[in-house]
């Protein structure tokens, strides 16, 4: 836990020197002209913020854009481990589905939104299955990895002991496989928020990113900032509440800090 | 001791736990075959304790997955308790020299030792229980909530006895168990063994490179040389139930039986 030397109290002033730094150069941007004159100050951002979380709008569509993601997200993570967890495992399957994998992690999801919206139409569904398959990747990818490394005493121990296989797959498999699944889970839900808030913007389905472009026509900058500044904010507090949970979690895990 | 396996009118006739016949082990095939073990002959009693012993390099490491079927041997017959075995066995229970990795360290050792309980389709309770027992016969009572890892290596291996002795197999097979402690630790775990053996009464059959372990543990000493790799001495040891780091070791037939193995082993 004490990897760093400097105490909690200044590692706080100098995040807070950071942020006043970030708002300065927004700020000196916008005075000097430079950029288009519809770009809000940071004053008119902090207003808009403010206007923001009192508008019962805002709160719909946050919760719209949440429950997407959210529920894309928990869906290819479970789907995630447990294929990976099979693949990984398993050398035939390891070897076969390879390419595959390869291949899928760097398709461009998002360019494959047509065909859902074809398909299912521009709902709250298609944003779901969207966000699955861009969220798939990372934890299928990491889960894979992650069962792959499996120890040779451990698996002889397995096997001496004659463990059935489910049993093996829930406390052998799935906790040696858990540091890196738990990235791949991490990753893949700041991927959520995003690509929530991407379909959003491109196919008009309710949530935050609808709201973005609403307010951008309704030239109402300072808003659409607002509202892009949780949709970061919302990604920030996952990957934060995720990060907590992971150290709990993996308490063993800390054997390789000592 | 010998005494103490059930004695029948005829010794020869004796059950044997485990008997190993013509065992031959080898990797690769055809002009690549690299011929390991060949033509093993093995005879395990009930409650004895028969140290395998040979140099580094010889195969025993082989030799025990054979044993506890982990391997399939190329050629040959492994039997426990008469029946033939083709893979790990509800009578076998294996202590690897890996403690440290054989362990699971997401568990605490409470859950180590019970996992392959658990695995038997064992109730929780009862197999808790259990597992506080063994650790508590291998002197880690009040230890089951830590985890491996915040135990020395000393501790872990005792952890991974327990874990064995809870399996309740009618053989314990140990690969060069204490190769990776320190000397007294290596000395309070064989006391500690031969302790167990007393007052349990299972068999044990352990693999190691060093002639005065194998010696002052066993009731039997195999000896294994040559490449590849077959039984060129058996040794009864006869040093009585109660033996002692420093009296055992002095004794004159010890320094004897090891010169005698010396040799053996000095020969290829």
């Amino acid at each position: 836990m004490k990897e760093s030397t400097i105490s909690p109290g200044l590692l706080t002033v100098q995040r807070v020197v950071a942020i006043g730094v970030l708002f300065g150069i927004w700020q000196l941007i916008i005075a000097s002209g430079t950029m288009p004159s519809m770009l809000p100050g940071v004053t008119q951002i902090f207003a808009g913020i403010g206007e923001t979380i009192v508008s019962p709008l805002f709160w719909e569509a946050l919760g719209k854009t949440l429950l997407a993601a959210l529920t894309g997200w928990v869906l290819a993570s479970v789907i995630g481990v447990i294929l990976g967890l099979t693949i990984g495992s398993v050398r035939f399957l390891d070897r076969s589905s390879n390419i595959l994998i390869d291949f899928g992690r760097s398709f461009p999801v998002l360019a494959l939104m047509p065909v859902v919206i074809m398909l299912l139409g521009s709902n709250s569904i298609m944003e779901i299955v969207v966000v699955g398959l861009s969220c798939l990747w990372p934890v299928l990818v990491q889960t894979i990895y992650g069962a792959r490394r499996q120890e040779s005493a451990v698996a002889d121990t397995v096997a001496v002991f004659r463990i059935p296989v489910m049993l093996r797959f829930r406390r052998v498999l799935l906790p040696s496989a858990m540091p890196f699944i738990a990235t791949g889970v991490r990753i893949s839900a700041s991927i959520a928020i995003l690509v929530a808030v991407g379909v959003e913007v491109i196919s008009q389905a309710p949530g935050i990113g609808r709201q973005i472009t609403l307010m951008q026509q309704a030239q109402r900058w300072d808003m659409a900032f607002a509202y892009l500044f949780f949709a970061g904010l919302v990604g920030w507090g996952i990957a934060a509440l995720l990060q907590l949970g992971e150290n709990r979690l993996l308490k063993w895990k800390r054997q390789n800090d000592d | 001791m010998t005494t103490q396996t059930p004695t029948t009118e005829a010794t020869q006739t004796a059950p044997l736990l485990m008997k190993v016949r013509g065992m031959s082990m080898s990797y690769g095939e055809g002009a690549q075959e690299n011929k390991i073990i060949e033509n093993l002959d093995l005879d395990v009693e009930f409650g004895q304790f028969i140290s395998i012993v040979g140099p580094s390099g010889v195969g025993k490491t082989t030799l025990l997955r054979c044993l506890s079927g982990l391997l399939r041997p190329k050629a040959g017959t492994i039997e426990v308790s008469g029946t033939q075995i083709s893979g790990p066995h509800p009578d076998l229970a294996v202590v690897f020299q890996d403690y440290s990795r054989s362990l699971m360290p997401w568990m605490t050792t409470r859950e180590n030792v019970a996992f392959p309980l658990q695995g038997k389709g064992m109730g929780k309770t009862e197999r808790n229980n259990l597992a506080d027992e063994n650790l508590a016969a291998v002197g880690l009572a009040g230890q089951g909530d830590k985890f491996p890892w915040e135990m020395s290596g000393g501790m872990q291996q005792r952890v991974a006895i327990a874990r064995a002795l809870a399996y309740n197999a009618k053989v314990l097979l140990m690969d060069e168990p204490f190769a990776s402690v320190d000397a007294q630790t290596r000395f309070d775990l064989e006391d500690l063994v031969l302790d167990l053996q007393h007052k349990l009464g299972v068999t044990i059959l352990l693999v190691t490179h060093d002639i005065d372990e194998a010696l002052y543990l066993a009731d039997k000493v195999v000896v294994i040389a040559e490449k590849p790799a077959t039984v060129v001495d058996e040794i009864i040891t006869d040093f009585g139930d109660t033996r002692d780091q420093l009296a055992t070791k002095a004794d004159p037939r010890f320094a004897e039986a090891r010169a005698r193995i010396l040799v053996r082993l000095r020969k290829d």
